[in-house]
């Protein structure tokens, strides 16, 4: 029986040698949420389809399991990582260790608090997005004289893109004249949460006129609150580029979001890594910035999980 | 002071702290009245409500489990579980058509009952502690909601009339007699499980369990199927809460219900029962789930930050288990004798 077992097991060591693909480790925060997947999965076509093997994992915001993953990325002699990080300081000891052990490291979606250690951080930029963002929101509220009121839903708020995303909103928001915040909550990226926090604000303040969320995902718990109680007339938008809230636009749920490129920017992380691999150089700088695209009702149809389509 | 005086105040002490829940709700709702005008209007109560019964409901099943002596660990992720069966469900086509949403529905709680099932095996035939098989089944209910979808959201469940798949919302949206239907679930459920609890010879099988599990067993009582019940009903009710919150939104998702089961033990703990069994109500644990609910609502009315949210949600627990101490060491101190004579005096 052991020695079948050890048969079997030395089979597969054969089987795994025999594969002689370098492996690329796509570690990404979670499966569980659109966005994630959506660049886990771009990530790993794009490594296929260059030839190498891929393995997928998520670390749940959870840096200690982000410390595993990597120490394991390392023991099964990777050759690039990318990774979408677990914070952009309690990544860095990692990330290190990983460029120590020869390992090509690209971050995608999130930046660190370092340089000189990824060969690239490649990022949406959320500061640019939520000001787009609150742009077309603050001219969709514009009333016909006196204030509107508007309530924001703010995402994890120790999450550093919710910070960014909320002091984007508000570099707009606060130097319009026409608007007025009389809410603001977190609701932790969560529709649920979203859905009941907005139920509660809608009674405190009944004028409401608008609500601006730091994700697609509390702005389509906003929607639905805003169906429950019966209300019309409510602008609400997002952050992202989700399927479901491109879906929202179209049907004139909600205003507008942010789509950030995950796709492409996981696309261009994998083909700097087959550049760096391939010619010794990224040919491109560390820190690459890509701006957010302003989908609306009328471009809404362009745009399909989180790519504009070609 | 007197004997006489010493005990009738010590009798009055001792009320007080048994009612502590219902007066620390008093106390919210009232504070909650002057600081936020709009927060005593029908429409405000009306969806506090719908918000409180989510965890009531889950409290109420968890209420039965920590009588007998256990506890439910697992019921966040069933009720993000049946969620996703019901998502999964109402997404399908089998053959060109769609399941008619009284089978989801009734599909849902089967899987949610059968994870109380095996909470209940586990326990009572195995012997596995209570927190650890309600842990490892958290994990594998958690586990397979993400795999039914491979992690996506089930979206659209609201259903299309050209496709009869309609009705599936109304289990979380509708109104009977002007009181959202999630609140009279909550209601039924409390009037059921109250009556269950004081007034038939399982109620009083689920205190004797919890109290002393080897006294029972001697007594005759069937301990195990006692058990197996209870985590049966915890994981029935859980099972309704994803199906409620999945209806509210018309959208299934898998990570719904995280640390759910921990606002579930805060209201049964705040509603004075004892979680090494024995000693409880289903009432305490509905008003229990009433003073957290109008703590979060009343404090989103305000504006407060989460940040403070959260703290003032972990003092109110821990002044509760520090009072339901005092109360514990009170209540030994008198005599039974005196205290009834006290309890009469009082009466009068």
């Amino acid at each position: 029986m052991r020695r079948a077992a050890l048969a079997g097991l030395l089979l597969l060591a054969g089987c795994h040698a025999r594969d002689s693909r370098k492996l690329v480790a796509v570690i990404v925060p979670s499966q569980d949420n659109p966005f994630f997947k959506a660049e886990a999965d771009a990530a790993a076509a794009r490594a296929i389809e260059l030839g190498y093997r891929v393995r997928v994992d998520a670390h749940e915001d959870d840096a200690y399991r982000q410390d595993n993953l990597v120490d394991a990325a390392i023991a099964s002699n990777a050759v690039v990582l990318i990774l979408d990080n677990a914070g952009a300081d309690a990544s860095i000891s990692a990330i290190r260790r990983a460029a120590k052990a020869g390992i090509a490291v690209f971050l995608i979606d999130r930046e660190i608090n370092a340089t000189g250690i990824a060969k690239a951080q490649i990022v949406s930029d959320n500061d640019q997005g939520a000001r787009l963002v609150a742009a077309e929101f603050a001219r969709s509220m514009r009333g016909v004289g006196g204030k509107s009121e508007f309530a924001e839903l703010i995402g994890r708020e120790s999450d550093t893109n919710a910070q960014v995303r909320t002091k984007g909103f508000h570099a707009v928001l606060d130097q319009t004249p026409w608007l007025t915040m009389v809410a603001a909550q977190s609701a932790n990226w969560s529709q649920a949460e979203a859905f009941s926090k907005t139920e509660t604000i809608l009674q405190a303040h009944g004028n409401i006129r608008g609500i601006i969320a730091g994700n697609d995902t509390m702005a389509l718990g906003a929607v639905a609150a805003v169906k429950s109680a019966g209300l019309k007339g409510i602008e609400i938008v997002g952050f992202d580029g989700s399927p479901d809230a491109v879906a929202a636009i179209k049907a004139g749920e909600m205003e507008v979001t942010a789509l950030q490129p995950a796709v492409l920017i996981s696309q261009m992380a994998v083909d700097e890594a087959d550049a760096l691999l391939k010619t010794g150089s990224t040919g491109k700088p560390e820190v690459q910035v890509i701006p957010c695209d302003l989908v609306t009702k009328a471009n809404a149809g362009e745009y399909l999980n989180f790519e504009k389509k070609q | 002071m007197s004997d006489g005086n010493r005990s009738r105040f010590a009798a009055v002490a001792l009320l007080l702290l048994k009612l502590r829940a219902v007066l620390v709700l008093l106390i919210l709702l009232v504070a909650f009245s002057i600081l936020t005008p709009s927060f005593l209007t029908a429409n405000n109560l009306s969806i506090l409500a719908k918000h409180v019964s989510i965890n009531a409901i889950l409290a109420i099943g968890m209420t039965f489990a920590i009588l007998a002596g256990g506890i439910d660990l697992s019921v966040g992720s069933v009720a993000g579980l049946a969620g996703m069966v019901a998502g999964g469900l109402l997404t399908v086509r089998i053959g060109g058509h769609t399941v008619g949403v009284v089978w989801v529905v009734f599909a849902a709680l089967l899987v949610s009952c059968g994870v109380g099932l095996l909470n209940g095996l586990l326990v009572s035939r195995i012997g596995v502690a209570p927190f650890i098989a309600t842990l490892g089944t958290l994990y594998i209910a958690r586990g397979t909601a993400l795999l039914i979808s491979n992690g996506k959201t089930f979206p659209n469940l609201g259903g299309t009339a050209t496709s009869g798949s309609t009705g599936f919302s109304v289990i979380g949206q509708s109104f009977v007699l002007g009181v959202p239907l999630p609140v009279w679930m909550m209601i039924v459920i409390a009037a059921l499980a109250s009556a269950i609890a004081l007034r038939t010879p399982f109620g009083r099988h689920v205190y004797a369990v919890g109290g002393n599990e080897r006294a029972a067993r001697l007594a005759g009582i069937r301990v195990g199927r006692v058990k197996l019940l209870t985590y049966c009903f915890s994981g029935f009710c859980a099972g309704l809460v994803g199906l409620i919150i999945a209806s509210q939104l018309e959208s299934a998702h898998p990570a719904t219900g995280e640390s759910f089961e921990l606002n579930a033990i805060a209201a049964v703990v705040l509603g004075g029962t004892s979680l090494m069994g024995g000693r409880g109500s289903v009432r305490g644990s509905l008003i229990g789930a009433f003073v957290i609910g109008v703590l979060a609502d009343g404090l989103v009315m305000m504006g407060v930050s989460e940040f403070w949210q959260i703290v003032i949600k972990g003092l109110v627990i821990v002044l509760a288990v520090t009072v339901d101490q005092v109360q514990t060491k009170v209540e030994a101190r008198m005599a039974p004798a005196a205290l009834g004579e006290s309890i009469a005096k009082v009466a009068v």
